[in-house]
């Protein structure tokens, strides 16, 4: 447990930075998706589409949350019944989706030169290597038990349970919508301990390593 | 030839027999009511607040953990404690088979996928009744399990991973883990299935695993534990709380790990 440690200085609280939580949030990374080639099968009497577009993508969301658009831009150059589950890939290596999109930009791609290119597959989902994403729900759930495994650490899960369903909601729908505000209305809660508390009982710090090496988290006292 | 008692040699030999097996009818039936009342506390605890926060540092998992194994070896009962290369971490390991038999109930409800052709799984243990087994079809079907227990250091409690496929490979869904949830636990289940079973990424090897959440783990396991954490001491949480949850995803743990455990006794209270 923390020891009592005297503060020089006024409390520093995160949410008075509002620049910085503002150009965390906004962060985007230009990306171009493309089929993966032996994908493409040509439908007959239609005009060929173009195997590529490009969005920009938040940095703080997740693949499958915001590529709606690209799944349906690339169904329609598919038979129906060649459609399964998308997933994502780059250079070779399956895109985990539930790693924020930065994260995987930074692990993966940091080096090569934008727009970061992408390659969908509809077919072959590699069960080994990424979970299973059929709909918002498995995201969101994802996304949840982030949030609350990280209170666990932050207040003991204090704060997050005493929330009501709605505010979980809004956080959910703030990430969803990409609404700043809405989330970060829900999101202060979490980020504040009381003036009596000399921080966070434990600081949520995970460790990403490079080249299939596993994240681990540990217990960092502040 | 008659002995003390009058009786003759062959019909003392059926008494005998007769003797032995209503023990072991009784033997049963203590069994059963036995977990029956583990079941009945623990959903009675569950509804309870509080109750004393009983965690788990990881030095007391990895010791228990170690004490578990020794246990399964001796009975064997095919756990394993398994470390990672890379990193310090270790866990807890077994696969085994299981046989259930496939139906498809007419009221399903859509709570996962855009299929709309979903299994589920019944134990074979339960046979289905009349009502149940008309209009439906049945084929058996062997699955593969493995689970995992790890340490969790944001919980502060064990958490149990798993993965599960046919023989020919073919993983498990997601809808097909809850189908095959225990029926006693169903109805919890479908509170709130979200937050009890989902796919996550195994901490230690990367991969997909499902994970029973961990969240509500302390709440049970201290209110069925109860009184102060020096009472218990030398009670094996491991095996306390794998055979709380174990169950709801098909994993059971055979009585002999009991011996493991031993039961708050009135001795123990006064000793103190």
């Amino acid at each position: 447990m923390p020891q009592e440690r005297a503060h020089g200085r006024a409390q520093y609280r995160m949410t008075d930075d509002k620049d910085v939580l503002r150009d965390v949030w906004f962060g985007r990374i230009p990306t171009c998706f493309t089929l993966y080639q032996d994908e493409i099968t040509e439908r007959e009497a239609e005009p060929y589409y173009v195997s590529m577009t490009k969005l920009l993508l938040p940095r703080i969301s997740y693949l499958t949350l915001v590529t709606d658009k690209v799944k349906k831009h690339f169904q329609k150059v598919m038979r129906q019944e060649e459609v399964s589950e998308i997933w994502f890939e780059y250079e070779g290596t399956p895109l985990k989706w539930h790693y924020p999109i930065g994260l995987l930009f930074d692990l993966h791609a940091s080096n090569t030169a934008l727009p970061w290119s992408i390659t969908v597959h509809f077919k072959n989902f590699p069960e080994k290597d990424l979970l299973h994403c059929h709909s918002k729900d498995v995201i969101e759930a994802h996304f949840m038990a982030c949030i609350k495994e990280a209170d666990a650490l932050k207040h003991k899960s204090q704060v997050i349970n005493e929330m009501q369903k709605k505010d979980h909601k809004q956080l959910w729908m703030g990430l969803q919508n990409d609404k700043f505000e809405q989330f970060w209305a829900i999101n202060r809660k979490l980020m504040e301990y009381p003036p009596e508390d000399n921080g966070f009982r434990y600081i949520p710090f995970r460790i990403y390593q490079h080249y299939g090496k596993t994240a681990c988290s540990s217990l960092l006292d502040p | 030839m008659r002995d003390g008692a009058g009786r003759r040699p062959e019909r003392r030999e059926e008494e005998e027999e007769e003797e032995k097996e209503e023990k072991e009818r009784r033997k049963r039936k203590r069994r059963r009511s036995a977990r029956a009342d583990l079941q009945f506390s623990l959903q009675v605890s569950c509804s309870m607040a509080g109750g004393e926060e009983f965690f788990l540092d990881e030095k007391r998992f990895k010791q228990c953990c170690e004490d578990f194994v020794k246990h399964s070896q001796q009975i064997g009962d095919g756990w394993e404690w398994r470390t990672s290369k890379d990193l310090g971490d270790g866990y807890l390991s077994k696969t085994h088979f299981q046989v259930r038999n496939r139906h498809i109930p007419p009221d399903l409800k859509e709570k996962n996928s855009d299929n709309t052709e979903q299994m589920l799984f019944a134990h074979i243990e339960e046979p289905l009744d009349d009502s149940q087994a008309a209009g439906v079809c049945s084929t058996e079907e062997v699955v593969r399990y493995e689970y995992h227990v790890l340490y969790s250091s944001s919980y502060q409690v064990p958490v149990l991973y798993f993965r599960a496929c046919f023989l020919d490979g073919r993983p498990l869904t997601l809808d097909e883990v809850w189908g095959s949830v225990h029926a006693s636990y169903q109805d919890r289940l479908q509170e709130g299935p979200w937050d009890t079973i989902t796919q996550q990424e195994h901490p230690i090897l990367g991969q997909p695993f499902f994970v029973l959440h961990p969240c509500r783990t302390n709440e049970f396991i201290s209110a069925v534990l109860g009184g102060s954490q020096e009472r218990h001491r030398h009670t094996n949480y491991i095996i306390l709380w794998l055979s709380t949850v174990g169950p709801v995803v098909g994993l059971n743990l055979p009585l002999s790990y009991a011996k493991l455990a031993p039961e708050q006794s009135t001795d123990a209270d006064l000793a103190e």
